[in-house]
C-alpha cells in the first residue's frame, strides 16, 4: 500500500488517496494531510452510517512531566481543557455538545492524552469548531483551576482502595530512578495534593504541549476527505506552532535485580510483579514485536504457565502480562494475584521461570503461528465501528502520526521466527533488567530493596 | 471477576477481515439439518458483515437461586463460560479458541443470564462446535468447580469488599433495598452460600432453569442460511423443553425515612450511593420520561449533567455523580451499559463517587438535596429542550455495533417495545414538559430513601449523620458567593432519618450471608 502524503505548505491541495488496504492489518483507506503549522489530520471515511469519531491526539503524557514535584500534570491538563474558553466558557461549551448528542471525553497515559468524542455526522463542524477553539485559546481562571485540581484528587481517590494502583506505583518507582516513568500517569499523591498551588505551571504547560507539531486529529467515520480538510483549514490552519522540545532523562543502566514489598493496610489476597526492562515500540526492530509474542505466548490464557497456575494447581486466580508501546524503553510485566501467601515465592520463582524458558530452547512453531494468528485477528477483529477504529488508532498516531506503522508492525509480527524469540529473551530476561514487587496485607510497611 | 471482564472482552467484536471465503460446504451441511423447532424463541439480525455475534440467552437469573443457595444461578453460568464441555477440557477450549481471538462470556443478572460470543465467518464452524458443546453439552468437572467457586467467593471478598469501595456500595445498596426479596442478594451470591455450594447443585440448577422454553436465540451477522433452524435443532435436541421459569415478585419493603447502612472499612475516601424502588421499566408509559430525568439529572459519566456540574464541576468535590433508572453495574470501567440485564423491577439511584472523609456528609446532603430540589421545581423547558436534543441523538451510540444491537433487540422483546433506538427517538418526540414533571413528582422523592456509605470512621460519620448538625464543605478555592449562600442551606439540610434502620456493618460481613 502507498500513502500519498500531502505537500507540506499547502493543506488546501486535496491529497489523493491509498488506493489499496488489501493484505493490510489496518483494512481502510485513510488520507493524511499535514498543515505547515505542524498538525496533521489522519482521516478514515468508513461505511458505518451517520456517527463521527474525533480523537486528538497530544503526543504529551505523563513522560513529559520532567520536573520534580509535577508528576500528574498532563492528567491534570487533560481536565483543564475541559474548562472552556473567553468564546465558549465550559457551560457553553457543555450545552454545544449536548446539543449535538454527542459522547466526550479523554484520557492521559504515560506519551500520550487523547481527547474524544463521538457524534451525529451533521455536527462535524459545530464539533471541529469547538475543538479548535479550545487547543488554541482555553483560559481557565485561577479559581476554576483550583476547583479542577480537587476533582483530579478524587479521581486519585476513586482508586485509591484498588492495591493493583499501589502495585503499580512501586513497581515504577522501583524500576525507575531517573526516567519520568518512574510516576503513574496519576502522579504522585503528593504532586496531586499540591496542584492547587500550581497554576502558573499550567500556563506554561499549555505553551509548551498545546501546539500543532504535537497534535494529530483523527476523524473516523460518516465523512468525506474534502468536508474534513475543509474545516481544518477553516478552523486550524491559524494554530501557532512551538518551540519546546523536553529533556528526557535517559534511565541508567541496571546493575543488579531489583525488588520490594508493600505492606497492604486492609485484607487482600497478595499480589506479585514480575518485569524486565524491554524496548521501546518500534515497526523496524523486532525486539518489542518478539517480546509482545512472548507476553501472550508466555502468560496469556492458553499459556503453560496460565494453564499449571491457574487451571491445574489452582494457586492463583489472576495471571496476565502487560507491555503497553511505549517511546522509551519500558517495562514487560507479568502480575497474578496468589490465593494462599505462602505460595507468593513460588509463583514469583514459576514466573521467572516462564521468561527463562524462552532462553533455553526456539519456541515449537505450531505455537508461535497460533500467537500471530491470535494478534492478527485480535486486533483486526476489533475494529467494527467508527469510534473503535478511532480509538485502536490513537496509541499508533500519539507514537508515529500514521496508521502505516500498524501494517509495519503486523509485518513484524509476521516475520518474527522462533530463533528470534530465543534471542530476544535471552537480550532481555536477564537479573539485570529485573523488578519485582510483592504486595500483601500487612499491618505496617517493612519495604527493602 | 472473570464473568464481567470476559463479557466485557467479548463485546468488543470483530470484524472486516479482507476476503476469506465462506464455508459454503458449512453451509449446505446446514441446510440439510434442516428440522427446526419453531416454537423457540429467537431474535435474528441477519446482515452481509463476515461476523457472526451470538446471544444465547436464558430468562432465569439469581432472583432463582433458591434460599441457602444463592450463587448457584452465576456459578453455573461460569461452570459454562469458564469451564470445560464434556468434550472438552477448558483448557483444550482455551487453546483452540486462541488462534481465532475469540472467546465465549457470560453475564448473569436476576432475570437473565446471557452467553455471548462472536467469530469471523470463516471460524463458525469450528467457533459454534465449541460452544454449543459448552452450553449444551457442559462438562461439570470438579476441578472446573473449585477454581471458579473460589474465584466467585474472591469475587465477592477481594473484587467487592477488597478493591472496589464503589461498586461495593452500589451492590450493598441493592442488597439492602430488596431485603427479603427474590433480588436481594449479589448475584454472584453470598460466601457463605457459595462455600455449601455442590456441582450436584448447579446441575439440578441447569436441569430446570436451562430449558428450551426459557431460552432465546440471538444470531447476528452474515450466518449463512439454515444456521439458526441448525442451533435451534441442536438446542431442541439437548434441553428439556420445560415451562417458562414462573416467579413471583413481591413488591419490595416499603422505606420509611432515610435508612442508612454505614460500611466500616479503612479505606482513604468515602463512597455513598442512595436510592429506592420505582415501578418503572421499560415496558411503562413512564419510562421515556425518566430516561430524559435521568439524562438531565445525573447522565452516566458524562460532563453534562445537572448532578456532575453541582457537586464536581463547581465544587470539585469527587470525580463524578450520576444518576440511574435501571440497574448498571461496571459503571467505573465502562461509559455505556450492557444489555441483557432486564428486570421486572427497577430503582432510583444515585451515585457520589468517593469524596474526602471530610466532605463525606456534605455530599450525601447534597445530593439528597438536590434530588429534593428537582422533585419540588421540576425541569425547565429550555433543559427539556435540551436533554431531548441529546437523548434523540446520543441513542444511536447505544447500538454501534453488531454485537450490541443484538442485545438491545433481545431486551426490547423481553420489554415488549419496538426497536429500542427507534422507540426512544418516537416516544422523546411525542413527550412534553409536563409529561416529565408529572413523572417526576410521581416516581421520584427524596425522603424514604436507602443509603449505602463505605467509609473508615463508619461510627463517626453515623453519629454525625443522626446528630444533625451542619456538616460544612471544606474547599480549596472558593466558589461563587451564590454557591457559599447554597452551601449554608446544603450543609444543615435535614436528614430525617429512621432510627431503627441505620446501622454500622464491618465489611467483612457484608456478602457474607
Amino acid at each position: 500500500m502507498r500513502l500519498f502524503k500531502s505537500s507540506l505548505l499547502l493543506l488546501s491541495i486535496v491529497m489523493p488517496l491509498t488506493t489499496s488496504a488489501q493484505n493490510k492489518i489496518f483494512p481502510y483507506k485513510y488520507f493524511t494531510d499535514d498543515l505547515p503549522n505542524g498538525l496533521r489530520v489522519i482521516t478514515v471515511p468508513t461505511d458505518y452510517p451517520n456517527i463521527v469519531a474525533l480523537y486528538i491526539a497530544v503526543s504529551t503524557g505523563s513522560r513529559n512531566e520532567i520536573e520534580a514535584g509535577k508528576s500528574g500534570f498532563a492528567h491534570l491538563f487533560e481536565h483543564l481543557m475541559f474548562r472552556g474558553t473567553e468564546k465558549f466558557p465550559a457551560e457553553a461549551y457543555n450545552r454545544a455538545l449536548k446539543n449535538a448528542g454527542a459522547d466526550s471525553n479523554a484520557y492521559t497515559s504515560d506519551d500520550r492524552t487523547v481527547y474524544h468524542t463521538v457524534f451525529s455526522k451533521e455536527d462535524l463542524d459545530q464539533i471541529m469548531m469547538l475543538e479548535a477553539d479550545r487547543f488554541q485559546n482555553l483560559k481557565v481562571p485561577v479559581d476554576l483551576f483550583k476547583t479542577e485540581t480537587r476533582a483530579v484528587l478524587g479521581e486519585y481517590n476513586k482508586n485509591a482502595s484498588s492495591p493493583v494502583r499501589q502495585l503499580y506505583e512501586s513497581l515504577r518507582e522501583t524500576a525507575f530512578k531517573t526516567h519520568t516513568y518512574q510516576h503513574t500517569t496519576m502522579g504522585f499523591l503528593r504532586d496531586v495534593e499540591n496542584m492547587p498551588n500550581m497554576y502558573d505551571y499550567s500556563l506554561e504547560f499549555f505553551k509548551r504541549y498545546y501546539r500543532p507539531e504535537y497534535v494529530t486529529i483523527i476523524v473516523v467515520g460518516d465523512v468525506t476527505h474534502d468536508g474534513v480538510v475543509q474545516l481544518v483549514n477553516k478552523y486550524w490552519a491559524g494554530w501557532q506552532r512551538g518551540s519546546y522540545t523536553p529533556q528526557i532523562p535517559t534511565e541508567a543502566e541496571q546493575t543488579a535485580p531489583l525488588s520490594t514489598d508493600v505492606a497492604w493496610p486492609t485484607t487482600t489476597l497478595p499480589w506479585v510483579a514480575v518485569a524486565f526492562k524491554g524496548p521501546a515500540y518500534s515497526d523496524t526492530e523486532k525486539d518489542k514485536p518478539a517480546l509482545d509474542l512472548i507476553s501472550s505466548l508466555g502468560f496469556s490464557q492458553t499459556s503453560d504457565l496460565y494453564q499449571k497456575l491457574v487451571i491445574k494447581e489452582q494457586k492463583v486466580d489472576t495471571l496476565l502480562a502487560d507491555f503497553e508501546d511505549h517511546r522509551d524503553p519500558y517495562l514487560l510485566t507479568v502480575v497474578a494475584r496468589v490465593k494462599d501467601p505462602k505460595d507468593v515465592e513460588y509463583t514469583k520463582a514459576e514466573i521467572i521461570k516462564a521468561f527463562d524458558s524462552y532462553k533455553a530452547a526456539p519456541v515449537a512453531a505450531d505455537k508461535l503461528s497460533a500467537v500471530k494468528s491470535n494478534l492478527k485477528y485480535g486486533f483486526a477483529l476489533s475494529l467494527d465501528n467508527s469510534e473503535a477504529i478511532a480509538a485502536n488508532l490513537a496509541p499508533y498516531i500519539a507514537l508515529k502520526r500514521t496508521p502505516e506503522t500498524l501494517n509495519k508492525l503486523y509485518d513484524l509480527y509476521a516475520s518474527i521466527t522462533p530463533q528470534d524469540i530465543q534471542q530476544m529473551a535471552k537480550k532481555y530476561f536477564v537479573e539485570t533488567r529485573r523488578t519485582t514487587v510483592v504486595l500483601a496485607h500487612k499491618e505496617k510497611q517493612n519495604a527493602s530493596q | 471477576m472473570r464473568v464481567s471482564n470476559r463479557l466485557a472482552l467479548i463485546s468488543i467484536v470483530l470484524l472486516i477481515l479482507t476476503a476469506g471465503a465462506t464455508d459454503i460446504g458449512f453451509a449446505r451441511d446446514l441446510a440439510r439439518t434442516g428440522k427446526a423447532s419453531t416454537s423457540m424463541a429467537s431474535v435474528l439480525l441477519p446482515n452481509s458483515s463476515p461476523l457472526v455475534s451470538f446471544r444465547f440467552l436464558f430468562n432465569a437469573g439469581s432472583a432463582l437461586d433458591p434460599k441457602g443457595k444463592e450463587g448457584v444461578a452465576a456459578l453455573t453460568a461460569s461452570m459454562i463460560s469458564d469451564g470445560g464441555s464434556r468434550a472438552m477440557s477448558y483448557e483444550q477450549i482455551s487453546a483452540a479458541m486462541y488462534p481465532m481471538a475469540t472467546s465465549f462470556g457470560s453475564q448473569i443478572d436476576k432475570e437473565m443470564t446471557v452467553f455471548a460470543g462472536t467469530t469471523h465467518l470463516d471460524n463458525l464452524q469450528k467457533y459454534y462446535g465449541i460452544i454449543s458443546g459448552m452450553l449444551l453439552d457442559p462438562g461439570f468437572r470438579d476441578d472446573d468447580f473449585n477454581r471458579l467457586r473460589t474465584d466467585a467467593i474472591n469475587f465477592l471478598k477481594e473484587s467487592l469488599r477488597g478493591n472496589n469501595d464503589e461498586e461495593l456500595g452500589k451492590e450493598a445498596l441493592y442488597v439492602a433495598i430488596y431485603n427479603g426479596h427474590a433480588y436481594g442478594h449479589q448475584n454472584i451470591g453470598t460466601v457463605e452460600s457459595l462455600e455449601k455450594l455442590t456441582v450436584e447443585d448447579l446441575k439440578k440448577f441447569y436441569r430446570d432453569n436451562y430449558t428450551q422454553a426459557n431460552f432465546v436465540l440471538g444470531l447476528a451477522g452474515g450466518y449463512p442460511k439454515g444456521f439458526e433452524e441448525k442451533v435451534q435443532s441442536d438446542v431442541a435436541a439437548k434441553l428439556a423443553a420445560g415451562a417458562a421459569t414462573k416467579l413471583a415478585l413481591t413488591q419490595p419493603e416499603k422505606i420509611s425515612g432515610l435508612e442508612m447502612q454505614v460500611i466500616q472499612k479503612d479505606t482513604p475516601a468515602t463512597a455513598i450511593s442512595f436510592g429506592f424502588p420505582i415501578p418503572v421499566t421499560r415496558s411503562d408509559q413512564d419510562w421515556p420520561a425518566l430516561l430524559l430525568v435521568q439524562s438531565y439529572f445525573g447522565q452516566h459519566r458524562s460532563s453534562n449533567s445537572y448532578l456532575y456540574k453541582r457537586l464536581r464541576e463547581i465544587r470539585g468535590l469527587n470525580y463524578g455523580d450520576y444518576a440511574y433508572i435501571e440497574y448498571f453495574p461496571r459503571g467505573m470501567f465502562q461509559f455505556q451499559p450492557d444489555p441483557n440485564l432486564g428486570r421486572r423491577q427497577q430503582i432510583f439511584q444515585v451515585w457520589i463517587r468517593p469524596v474526602e472523609p471530610k466532605n463525606g456528609l456534605f455530599a450525601l446532603r447534597a445530593g439528597l438535596y438536590e434530588l429534593n430540589k428537582l422533585v419540588r421545581t421540576g425541569m425547565s423547558q429550555e433543559d427539556f429542550d435540551a436533554t431531548r436534543r441529546f437523548l434523540t441523538k446520543n441513542v444511536n451510540t447505544l447500538t454501534k455495533t453488531q454485537d450490541a444491537q443484538l442485545g438491545y433487540a433481545i431486551d426490547s422483546k423481553y420489554y415488549g417495545i419496538p426497536s429500542f433506538t427507534d422507540y426512544v427517538r418516537d416516544q422523546l418526540a411525542k413527550l412534553k414538559l409536563e409529561d416529565v414533571n408529572r413523572a417526576i413528582k410521581k416516581h421520584l422523592q427524596a425522603e424514604n430513601v436507602k443509603i449505602a456509605v463505605v467509609t473508615k470512621d463508619a461510627e463517626g460519620f453515623k453519629q454525625a449523620a443522626l446528630e444533625g448538625k451542619p456538616s460544612p464543605i471544606s474547599y480549596t478555592s472558593m466558589p461563587a458567593k451564590e454557591i457559599l449562600e447554597e452551601d449554608k442551606i446544603i450543609e444543615s439540610y435535614k436528614l430525617n432519618f429512621n432510627l431503627k434502620k441505620v446501622e454500622v456493618v464491618p465489611v467483612d460481613q457484608v456478602f457474607q450471608k
